[in-house]
């Protein structure tokens, strides 16, 4: 649970801004608790991208992570089959 | 209304990219594996694109409840679908919950010490 990473995801606002930048309606609105929570689950996703892709990296005994190691990654971490791999929708 | 909403969108996107950037290069000294910049960029708009998505569901659900505040339980419904994410969510909304009693608990002390000194003033 580092507090680097917390600092990370930047200030609380532009993550408000950016997710209010997306809704169809003016009218809709983000609660503090909200956005808290969407940070949380931003740096979350950023971290699963970054390590699952340090993972490939690693199998495919690279010593950099190329674009080529998330693409290879990116549909677990996105979608795909319900279970314990698929990180998100 | 829509060349303002270009620019917010590319301003916020060099912000993401930024944050990535330095999220990836710590994760990368972690495991002693650098990310080459076309994968940082490409978490970044991934992780963008990504908000775009989370944003429709959380107004979706907000809308569906009939409020135009989306709110913790509509941010929990997102995470829904991973076991993992769901309980991270679900331990950041307790800390969140907990975090705010606390203060209220701390506001009403120092509501009653003010009260007390302004009465021996008089």
């Amino acid at each position: 649970h580092s507090p680097t990473l917390c600092a990370l995801f930047c200030t609380q606002d532009t993550v408000s801004k950016l997710l209010s930048s997306f809704f169809k309606e003016d009218k809709t609105k983000l609660s503090g608790d909200a956005t808290l929570l969407m940070v949380e689950m931003l740096k979350v996703f950023v971290q699963e991208a970054a390590v699952r892709s340090q993972k490939q990296a690693e199998s495919e005994d690279c010593d950099q992570v190329d674009i080529e190691h998330f693409e290879k990654i990116l549909p677990q971490l996105v979608c795909g089959s319900t279970g314990s791999r698929n990180v998100f929708v | 209304m829509s060349v303002d909403t270009e620019e917010t969108h590319q301003r916020l996107k060099a912000a993401v990219h930024y944050t990535v950037g330095r999220l990836c290069q710590k994760i990368g000294e972690d495991h002693r594996r650098p990310f080459s910049r076309q994968a940082i960029a490409a978490i970044a708009e991934t992780t963008f694109r990504q908000c775009d998505i989370f944003a429709k569901d959380l107004e979706a659900f907000a809308r569906h409840a009939k409020r135009s505040t989306v709110s913790v339980d509509d941010v929990k419904l997102v995470a829904r679908r991973s076991t993992a994410l769901s309980i991270h969510i679900q331990n950041k909304s307790d800390e969140l919950t907990q975090e705010h009693m606390s203060l209220k608990k701390k506001t009403t002390a120092k509501r009653k010490n003010t009260e007390t000194e302004e009465e021996s003033r008089e």
